[in-house]
């Protein structure tokens, strides 16, 4: 049995006097995808915004790769090695596709401009929008803005890629080509946590489903039993009201 | 040092604040309902009401208050054919300066209400008036309150520049009694904690307003 | 109601006052574009203070910005003029004494400092206006503190903060008619002397106005064209 990629021991979040994560124990192995759902609030933001300590946890402690994030004294490179896709998409208004894309690589992982830029090159075909390197952020569709963060997260190529509700902001029509995206990137073996409400993504995509609830992991299971046989009360309320849309 | 100074000369120290207090008080109460006019006209669909007042306000803050001050000060009696005296002067070149930053800010209160608001009132089934007097101004009023007491500020500071022209409100008063007493440090340092006081409160109060105007967004 | 005034514009080019007008223009150009200068530069180090993570710089920058901004100007300039030689050590007040334009250097720290909280707040504001996701998108990419605020905060801000910049240095074009009550003979001080010689008061504070609106106008169209240039293309400035 190998180490785990993220070890998560009895970790607990505050936000002033509410309590955002109570006491999670958890891991993530290499090469899996994990869907963390959960209705609004239940933590599963602040759960991944820890596991690259953007979260300052209180109690407990995160370990990446074997390293604790606590006593790192280093965060800023250990986060060079977790790509981090936002909601909002987050690019750069004031840069271009491709200099948002090599800004991380240049700065943080000190890579030449060249290889950076071809490296982000082929990191834009791959998601599709090769043709929009020059164009700057609120010149791209939300889908398009997207796979531009998608890209400028596996520019630091990465060994852990952090999803926080990366379609809730799209149109319908543009939620397909994004998923598609991060379809892709699950079946070449990258490992994935991804925060989302899309269950069919889901069901299709991910190896194991994580259900949170007011701050605590209430189930964990591979993705084909959670779908068929819910353990837990609260995750299959959860499941009929998602898939029902009741 | 030499403090005691101002003890001694506190009494007539705290009529020229009082003055200064008058002098502020009457511009705000005067040119606040002269700027809603102003606004009202600023934001008109007419030309030849919008072009004027858009011009009266580019005009007074692009000019620096003291200079507006002589102006006044030259002009009024002219106009008027006879002295007027200092203390009117400076009333209306002030009340005039300030009632056009008042317009700005009530412009920017008045037009940051979203427009839905205005249909969303009106497929209510209330009237325009009724929209504008229950919904639109509330919400202007809130939005813009931050502003306006920072801008109360500004014309208590503003009221300085009475000094110019000899008006003995509260930094004059002071500037009396070093010509007097020749002690500049103690009392030009007394009338900046004054100013300060004061100054910082209403700051303060601003800041308070501003909080509670992003927590109701 | 009967306006007696004769106008007599010529009178603007006779001597003395042709000489006091070109004096006053000088002066007042050169006195703002200084305090401008300085006033920005200690504007961003007060700024910069306030978001270091020292307890001890945030609160001497916030009482800096508190202390210049809640005491009016006219007060500051006179304590600079009147009190501050006052302090300093005998030999150093009688340097300062001899110093060539006392009134001039007064009225420079005077706005200059003013100013510089007036700079050091928009920083702070136009900071804050940065959504908090760009800053989580620097720091999870791996940036560094300097390398986040070098890459990705300042440079979004500064075109945030660009019609502050210029409104500043407005700001300081008029503050500066202020400079004449401790005897900078700048513009509105020349006018007024001319109106005090002649009674003419409307040809000499029609010179003034004419300077500080062409100026403003001047300004506000240059920052125009420069916020144009500087736009991020596809974004929808925010009003």
């Amino acid at each position: 049995m190998t180490e785990p990629l993220v070890k998560i021991t009895d970790l607990s979040l505050w936000y002033e006097k509410y309590r955002a994560l109570d006491c999670i124990n958890t891991e993530f192995d290499s090469g899996k995808c994990i869907v963390i759902c959960g209705p609004s609030g239940s933590g599963k933001s602040s759960l991944l915004r820890c596991v690259n300590r953007l979260e300052d946890f209180q109690e407990g402690d995160v370990f990446f790769d074997g390293q604790s994030l606590r006593e790192c004294s280093d965060i800023a490179a250990l986060r060079s090695n977790i790509g981090m896709v936002f909601q909002h998409f987050e690019l750069y208004p004031h840069m271009s596709v491709l200099d948002n894309i090599t800004l991380a690589p240049r700065w943080a992982k000190k890579k030449p401009k060249e290889a950076a830029e071809t490296h982000a090159m082929a990191l834009l075909d791959r998601v599709g929008i090769a043709n929009q390197a020059k164009k700057y952020p609120a010149e791209l569709s939300g889908g398009q803005q997207q796979r531009a963060a998608i890209a400028r997260a596996l520019a630091l190529e990465p060994k852990l890629m952090l999803f926080d509700e990366p379609t809730s902001a799209l149109d319908p029509e543009m939620i397909v080509e994004v998923l598609r995206v991060m379809r892709d990137l699950a079946q070449d073996g990258m490992t994935m946590l991804v925060v989302t409400h899309e269950m069919a993504f889901a069901r299709e995509v991910s190896d194991e489903i994580i259900f949170m609830d007011e701050g605590r992991i209430v189930e964990r299971k591979a993705t084909p039993d959670f779908f068929t046989n819910p353990h837990s009360r609260r995750a299959q309320d959860f499941l009929d009201r998602i898939l029902m849309k009741i | 040092m030499d403090w005691a100074v101002i003890p001694a000369n506190l009494p007539f120290l705290m009529k020229g604040l009082w003055v200064s207090f008058q002098l502020a008080i009457f511009v705000i109460v005067i040119s606040f309902p002269l700027a809603c006019v102003i606004a009202v006209g600023r934001v008109s669909s007419r030309w030849w009401i919008r072009f004027p007042s858009a011009t009266f306000v580019n005009a007074m803050r692009s000019n620096p208050l003291i200079l507006i001050v002589f102006w006044f000060f030259f002009l009024v009696p002219l106009i008027i054919g006879r002295p007027v005296g200092d203390f009117a002067s400076v009333m209306i070149a002030f009340v005039v300066f300030f009632s056009a930053y008042f317009t700005e800010i009530i412009r920017s209160g008045i037009q940051s209400v979203d427009r839905n608001q205005i249909q969303a009132g009106l497929s209510t089934g209330l009237t325009y008036f009724q929209v504008m007097r229950m919904v639109v101004l509330p919400q202007a009023m809130r939005n813009m309150m931050p502003a306006l007491v920072t801008e109360c500020i500004i014309i208590f500071q503003g009221t300085t520049i009475a000094y110019v022209v000899g008006l003995r409100e509260f930094l004059n008063s002071t500037f009396l009694v070093t010509e007097r007493t020749i002690r500049p440090v103690e009392l030009y340092l007394f009338a900046a904690l004054v100013y300060f006081v004061v100054c910082f409160a209403g700051s303060c109060l601003a800041r308070y307003l501003e909080k509670k105007k992003v927590r109701t967004q | 109601m009967e306006i007696n005034y004769d106008f007599d514009w010529s009178m603007l080019l006779e001597d003395p006052n042709r000489q006091w007008i070109i004096e006053g223009l000088l002066t007042t150009v050169y006195l703002s574009l200084l305090a401008w200068l300085i006033a920005l530069t200690v504007g961003i180090v007060i700024g910069a203070i306030r978001m270091t993570p020292s307890r001890t710089l945030r609160i001497i920058g916030t009482v800096y910005v508190e202390f210049f901004r809640n005491i009016p100007f006219l007060v500051q300039l006179f304590i600079w003029f009147f009190v501050f030689p006052l302090l300093l050590p005998h030999d150093w007040m009688l340097t300062w004494n001899r110093l060539p334009h006392v009134p001039f250097l007064t009225a420079l720290i005077g706005l200059s400092l003013f100013t510089a909280a007036r700079v050091a707040e928009h920083i702070r504001s136009g900071i804050s206006s940065i959504p908090k996701g760009q800053f989580d998108a620097a720091r999870s990419s791996g940036l560094t503190q300097i390398q986040m605020y070098r890459h990705v905060i300042i440079p979004y801000a500064f075109r945030v903060m660009i019609p502050t910049i210029a409104s500043e240095f407005l700001t300081i074009f008029k503050n500066s008619a202020l400079t004449l009550t401790v005897g900078v003979a700048e513009i509105t001080s020349a006018a007024k002397s001319i109106e005090a010689w002649s009674f003419r008061g409307v040809e000499a504070y029609t010179v003034a106005s004419v300077t500080y609106m062409t100026t403003t106008a001047s300004v506000v169209l240059f920052m125009t064209w420069l916020e144009h240039r500087l736009r991020i293309p596809g974004l929808i400035a925010k009003k």
